[in-house]
């Protein structure tokens, strides 16, 4: 990767150093990449003229296909057979996604091998891009490029020359481009600010040329230093900390932006003079202390941009970096250099993915973190290259700024003004070569151990067949016997085992997961439970239906076995994961029974009350009302239910409701009833 | 001639509206000027039916209509649909179909001989839409927009395209369709001309922000200036089908 980029790596030419910057402006030329097809003009002219040629000939004499190069067609039926073919739907798809059209033996070939859909992802030509990709990253990305007399292809940071609003038009010669970068040698339009305010930092300078003329730099304290976000920003979840430190950060926060509004204000004949003011300054409140009221800057300013690509604390030192990368412009000696360049960025992702992966292996993973320390910055590949979206600075980069970023570092470390960790970011940049010999071997290294962590798990794996395969045979013979009738015989199996009883017992069978006590619970079989019990049987082991022999068996009294041993034996197991419910001694069984006893009892005595009541209703369901009436015990007339103590009645008949009233009266008409 | 229509101040009239040789719907439920605009033009030669589709005014977007037939979404209601069916003439058939991209008129242009439809477009919609409006279907882009309704303004006489189209694809498509085609826009710009135009072939309405230039356009690709109703019918019809035996 390292040598890809250093045959790349392209010469870099200030704006103010006018005698190369003249040099390399003699017979600039927009860069072709750069050139968008000039639009479809409709005008009325042309379409009445096309039109007039349209109506000679009736419909016009297109009848080809472009789309799958094919025709022209001879007759009618050819052309819309063609329009039907699977083989022209297909192109048409893969013209939407970009590809070439295929041939009709192409495309029966494919078609033979997969589903025709027009979508399915190929990996085709990826080496030889078409010139619209380069189009597509050269007009999204942040930098401008132009070609010169030698042939030379430079790229110049767009926003030194037009606002983003400012939409100068790539057609035909691009001369307003021209025009923008022959400007930048007269000096009035040298003289820059860089303005950055971020997280409590604020610095500003004004430069001619390459000198700074003003410069101020400011801090205040309103980032939460433990949670790392301003304090502004915390308070905007909701309720607001009361805290000495809060309420403190706030105070700064007020004072700071009053502060470089001051600033500002006090360099306002400064900045009528600038022919550019770059400012970074993301989220509100970092641009209300730039915009704010009464301050000498607009944002509808045209001179007035935002930074491309994203920055450091706002320090002095700092925007003269940023103020220099600015300036700075990119010179590729030849076209082909250029576009090696390009694609190379517009692939960088593949690439970053391949440099991590070689990185990893320094790390010894077993190593335990120490936090006390800080932790060693992972040098993150910067977001890819896109146009700026807003005033938002940070999120877009050009691919070129590392690199020059490094440069820049270099100088610094080699005065010996660079942190450790700056230097650290170094030489993970600029060693990636001298790494990458032993990193391989890093790599081999890893390689093996995987191979080790894989195969320990398979091994595990296996040996657990070997157990489940080799099951003894007389581990089977007792399960035989469970399944069988005889008691005796697997009495007689367990006095006479040979070997370790308890592993038997609890044998697994491979198909279900069923141990012996399994195998006996399910059989039903109480006193078999018990035995095996005794003999060692684990009554936690789950079956593949995750079941315990308690909870798998289906019958009452095997249950009631299970209990009876938690009684006997509470120490032998641990019975929390038995689903056993809880010991059952002989005495408790004793009062179970009894209970039941008692409830049988009671059920029937309530049966035989149920049948007289049933008996007297009936009785007096069949009495005529005039017996009704004499009745020692009156009932409903109507349904013979009890009567309420208040009973609803007409005529000395009583009931218990009022419906049943109502039904009684409907019945019998009135003059009757009397 | 060209006549000039707003939807409560909306100009994409092709949204609102669906026209055909032998009827026209018109959305339910907007402001009764838009409708007195179409019945005005129209009612002395074909029905102007007020009609919705699922509840919707957007019945242009919706359902694909040609002098024969008419489809419509399968969100459309009994009630909308039974509507439907008494109101236009009885030789027109009226079909639901079920179709996953259900805004028919975006994905489907047809004229009363040729429909382009989206590449994707269901196997059994096509058949459908070729046994209900009587038309040969072609799958086609029109300027590398799958949505070929939204971009294209059909009729037996001409058609409209997005302005964007190439003149190698014009010139393609116009041989395919067997009528003259160019490429232009409606509303001040817009290249949306399926939503922006309605058209037969007697008759157009554009949007009210359609300039001069674009009615001048219209009114030529369309050959709106001598057409008469009654010769559509009988002139029109023998040369085309003479053209696509």
């Amino acid at each position: 990767m390292s040598s890809k980029t250093d045959s790349i790596k392209p010469k870099t030419v200030r704006v103010f150093d006018l005698d190369d910057y003249e040099k390399l402006l003699k017979g600039i030329q927009i860069a072709s990449c750069m050139i968008t097809e000039s639009h479809q003009i409709v005008d009325e002219q042309s379409v009445l003229k096309r039109l007039n040629a349209l109506t000679i000939n009736g419909a016009s004499d297109g009848n080809c296909c472009s789309c799958c190069g094919v025709g022209p067609f001879e007759t009618r039926a050819q052309q819309t057979a063609h329009y039907k073919h699977h083989w022209h739907t297909h192109n048409l798809k893969r013209k939407l996604f970009g590809k070439s059209a295929l041939s009709l033996g192409q495309f029966n070939s494919r078609q033979d091998d997969s589903s025709v859909s027009g979508s399915d992802s190929e990996t085709e030509s990826t080496n030889s891009k078409p010139a619209s990709d380069l189009f597509a990253a050269a007009t999204r990305h942040c930098k401008a490029f132009f070609t010169n007399k030698a042939g030379q292809v430079y790229c110049v940071y767009r926003c030194i020359l037009h606002h983003k609003k400012e939409d100068l038009s790539t057609d035909g010669e691009g001369y307003a481009w021209i025009e923008r970068c022959q400007r930048l040698t007269i000096p009035g339009y040298q003289r820059w600010a860089v303005l950055m305010v971020s997280g409590g930092h604020f610095a500003g300078a004004i430069f001619s040329a390459a000198v700074p003329v003003v410069h101020k730099t400011h801090h205040s304290y309103v980032t939460r230093r433990g949670q790392g976000q301003a304090q502004s920003a915390r308070d905007q979840h909701g309720n607001m900390p009361r805290s000495a430190g809060a309420s403190l950060r706030r105070y700064n926060q007020a004072q700071f932006l009053e502060h470089v509004q001051e600033i500002i204000a006090s360099w306002s004949e400064d900045l009528i003079g600038c022919s550019l003011v770059l400012y970074r300054a993301v989220g509100s409140t970092n641009q209300a202390a730039l915009f704010g009221k009464n301050s000498p800057l607009k944002r509808e300013d045209l001179r007035v941009r935002a930074l491309p690509f994203p920055t450091r604390k706002p320090t002095y030192k700092e925007v003269k970096r940023v103020h220099d990368t600015v300036a700075s412009i990119e010179v590729y000696e030849t076209m082909e250099l250029f576009q090696k360049a390009l694609i190379a960025a517009s692939g960088k992702t593949s690439k970053t993915t391949d440099s991590t992966v070689t990185k990893k292996p320094q790390k010894s993973p077993g190593k335990p973190i120490d936090r006390a320390k800080s932790r060693e910055r992972i040098p993150r590949e910067l977001p890819t290259q896109m146009m700026s979206s807003e005033d938002e600075g940070p999120c877009f980069i050009d691919s070129e700024t590392p690199v020059g970023w490094i440069k820049a570092l270099s100088e610094q470390s080699s005065k010996g003004i660079l942190t450790n960790s700056r230097k650290d970011l170094l030489i993970d940049n600029n060693s990636i070569s001298a790494r990458s010999s032993c990193s391989e071997q890093g790599i081999l290294e890893e390689k093996k151990t995987k191979k080790k962590k894989k195969k320990k798990p398979e091994e595990k794996q296996e040996k657990l067949k070997k157990i489940e395969v080799k099951i003894p045979a007389n581990v089977k013979k007792m399960w035989k016997a469970i399944s069988g009738n005889e008691q005796n015989s697997l009495e007689t199996i367990i006095e006479t085992w040979e070997g370790d009883l308890e592993e038997a017992c609890n044998t697994q069978d491979p198909t279900d997961g069923n141990t012996a006590l399994h195998k006996a619970a399910i059989a039903a079989k109480p006193d078999m439970v018990t035995q095996i019990l005794t003999a060692g049987g684990d009554p936690c082991i789950k079956n593949h239906q995750l079941q315990t022999p308690y909870a798998a068996t289906p019958h009452h009294d095997t249950r009631v076995a299970f209990r009876m041993f938690q009684a006997n034996y509470p120490e032998k197991y641990n019975y929390n994961k038995s689903q056993i419910p809880g010991p059952l001694t002989p005495e408790m069984l004793e009062i179970e029974k009894e209970k039941k006893l008692q409830q049988k009892r009671a059920k029937r005595l309530r049966e035989k009350e149920k049948q007289v009541e049933k008996n007297k209703t009936n009785h007096f369901l069949h009495l005529t009302d005039a017996q009704k009436v004499k009745a020692e015990m009156p009932r409903c007339f109507l349904c013979a239910s009890n009567l309420p103590k208040v009973p609803f009645e007409y005529d000395s008949y009583k009931f218990c409701t009022v419906k049943c009233l109502q039904n009684h009266r409907n019945v019998r008409p009135l003059h009757k009833s009397a | 001639m060209a006549v000039r229509v707003q939807f409560e101040n909306n100009n994409e009239v092709g949204v609102f509206s669906k026209l055909t040789n032998s009827y026209c719907l018109v959305a339910i439920g907007g402001s009764e000027n838009f409708y007195s605009v179409f019945e005005a033009e129209l009612s002395d030669t074909i029905p102007v039916v007020h009609a919705s589709v699922a509840g919707c005014r957007i019945i242009g977007r919706m359902t694909v209509a040609n002098k024969n037939g008419l489809l419509l979404p399968s969100s459309t209601t009994d009630t909308e649909l039974q509507h439907i069916r008494n109101s236009l003439p009885d030789n027109v058939k009226v079909q639901r179909v079920e179709e996953r991209l259900s805004a028919l008129g975006n994905v489907i242009a047809c004229n009363d001989y040729v429909a382009l439809v989206h590449p994707d477009l269901d196997k059994d919609t096509e058949e459908i839409l070729a046994d209900t409006l009587n038309v040969e279907v072609f799958r086609q882009t029109v300027a590398g927009n799958v949505l070929v309704g939204s971009y294209t303004a059909l009729s037996n006489r001409g058609g409209l395209l997005h302005p964007k189209t190439t003149i190698q694809d014009q010139d393609e498509l116009s041989s395919l369709l067997q009528v003259p085609l160019v490429a232009g826009t409606v509303n001040r710009g817009s290249d949306v001309v399926g939503a922006g135009l309605v058209v037969n072939d007697w008759s157009a309405f554009c949007g009210m922000d359609t300039t001069s230039t674009e009615i001048s356009v219209i009114e030529s690709v369309f050959k709106l200036n001598d057409a008469k109703p009654s010769a559509i019918t009988s002139t029109m019809r023998a040369s085309l089908i003479d053209s696509m035996s």
